[in-house]
């Protein structure tokens, strides 16, 4: 992306940009949970994987391992922990959006998460 | 003439006349939320919306699903070779049954099973099969066996979707009884495209992009050449613009730009020696290189009443691209950010609410014949 363009984006009050590099596609996003829904609406008409480019919130995480990583964003959202805002942590550590989603998938499916409103999850 | 939310100018319905002074959409059909719910039905669940290319699903159960609207359908091809559609939802208890996979990436399979109740179907839509649990009742204790009738395979069959071709490019239709057919959508259009071998082409690239406008906004950017000199310099630097034309019919119009270096024939899908980009209402084009062996497709996918998604396929007659076809996709996006810019920064100016109604110019009139057609939609 040209960096006039980066700047511009910056300006905004969002909660970053994902890209997909085989489609050059750049766009930035309001909420963390925009993220996936964009990693879905394109990954559906794809299969590319979309993955953060920028984050414009405070997500630092130790791990990168994704249960533990939701323990302790989980402390500080009681609520539950949107998806985006777990995969932009876990993202910082090597952890693509598709491998998060996948990995929440497979917790969920063995009752060690679970999700109290809508994309959002906490651990059990 | 201009009519501006100022509660003195009258906002009128599009005139059939583009030299009236209403000759324009009323700006609210492109901003309301009301008016993206009622496209889907109106526009996008009654005419023939492209569902994507068959040389993708070549074999028997290969398939891909696409969402148009609110519907998520199967395109796959059966066992006698023809391609069909369903709706991807079980007959049982409406679950949905496949993945989303997309055209570029499809999948395959012998039978359609869903995987709630494992209800499975065969290929052209009936029902094969279904667990013992749903011809006997041994869990019921006020039933007996014997009451259980048996399921008929084509009245607890899938839900099949109209389709219909222009070549390899399978469109569907909604409607239980389309009241036009593909061939009288697409007129001389499908005719002309079945004349080329589009089936022999190659798919060599998808680009999928999002943009803050509403589709209908995208859709009138590409179908006039007025904003080109101004924002596309680098592309009619090679352009005869003058020498150009904008050819409206019935349900598509055809953008017809002659190049002002000519190249072999050879060079071309097409015997005519110039791009020919055809848009299709309601959200489909084909673009006919001038210049690159090649062609290319758009599907203005709405997400909402303020955004989009751009699906834009190339095909050549090799996937594996040349330098010189490498960089005629390069081009080919590059004039696609310049549009998103333009087309956001109308947006922008849309929902500021101040436009009641905008107006057309004299070379505006394929824009216009959108917006008739989005309004006959609308009041159909």
């Amino acid at each position: 992306m040209p960096d006039d363009e980066s700047a511009k984006l910056a300006e905004k009050p969002r909660a970053g940009v994902v890209t997909c590099p085989a489609c050059d596609l750049h766009v930035s996003v309001t909420e963390p949970n925009d993220a996936v829904d964009l990693y879905r609406r394109h990954a559906n008409v794809t299969g590319h994987d979309v993955e953060w480019e920028r984050v414009a919130f405070d997500v630092d995480v130790e791990s990168d391992d994704v249960k533990t990583a939701l323990t302790e964003l989980g402390e500080d959202h009681p609520d539950g922990v949107e998806l985006g805002r777990l995969a932009a942590a876990l993202a910082d550590n090597g952890v693509a959006i598709g491998e998060t989603l996948d990995a929440v998938r497979d917790l969920r499916m063995s009752g060690e998460i679970y999700e109290p409103q809508d994309d959002y999850v906490l651990a059990v | 003439m201009t009519r501006w939310n100022n509660n003195r100018d009258e906002i009128g319905a599009v005139s059939a006349d583009i030299t009236a002074e209403t000759n324009a959409l009323p700006a609210r059909y492109f901003t309301d939320p009301e008016v993206h719910e009622m496209e889907k039905e109106k526009v996008f669940g009654r005419y023939w919306v492209y569902a994507g290319h068959e040389t993708h699903i070549p074999d028997a159960g290969d398939y891909f699903t696409r969402t148009i609207g609110d519907k998520q359908i199967i395109v796959t091809r059966d066992g006698e070779g023809d391609v069909r559609a369903f709706y991807n939802v079980c007959a049982h208890r409406g679950s949905k049954m496949l993945d989303d996979t997309p055209m570029t990436d499809p999948g395959s399979l012998n039978r359609i099973t869903c995987p709630y109740h494992l209800w499975a179907y065969e290929l052209d839509g009936s029902l094969q099969s279904t667990p013992k649990s749903f011809e006997e009742a041994s869990l019921n204790p006020d039933l007996d066996d014997d009451a259980v009738s048996e399921l008929d395979p084509e009245e607890n069959g899938l839900m099949e979707v109209n389709t219909d071709a222009i070549g390899p490019l399978v469109f569907v239709n909604f409607e239980d009884e389309p009241s036009l057919s593909l061939s009288e959508q697409a007129g001389k259009m499908k005719t002309e495209l079945e004349d080329l071998p589009l089936g022999e082409y190659e798919h060599a690239r998808r680009y999928v992009s999002e943009v803050e406008c509403n589709w209908k906004t995208f859709s009138g950017n590409y179908s006039e050449c007025d904003h080109c000199q101004a924002n596309h310099q680098d592309w009619v630097q090679g352009l005869e613009l003058m020498e150009s034309e904008l050819e409206v019919n019935d349900y598509h119009w055809v953008l017809h730009y002659k190049h002002k270096e000519d190249v072999d024939d050879e060079m071309r899908i097409h015997p005519e020696h110039e791009a020919k980009f055809y848009y299709f209402w309601p959200n489909f084009t084909v673009n006919m290189y001038g210049t690159a062996d090649g062609y290319g497709t758009y599907i203005i996918d709405p997400i909402d009443e303020g955004r989009f998604q751009l699906i834009a396929d190339y095909y050549f007659r090799d996937s594996e691209l040349s330098e010189e076809e490498e960089k005629f996709v390069q081009t080919s996006r590059q004039l696609q950010e310049e549009d998103f810019e333009l087309v956001e920064r109308q947006y922008e100016g849309l929902t500021s609410g101040a436009l009641g109604q905008a107006q057309l110019g004299p070379n505006e009139h394929t824009v216009h014949k959108l917006h008739r057609l989005a309004q006959d939609a609308y009041n159909a």
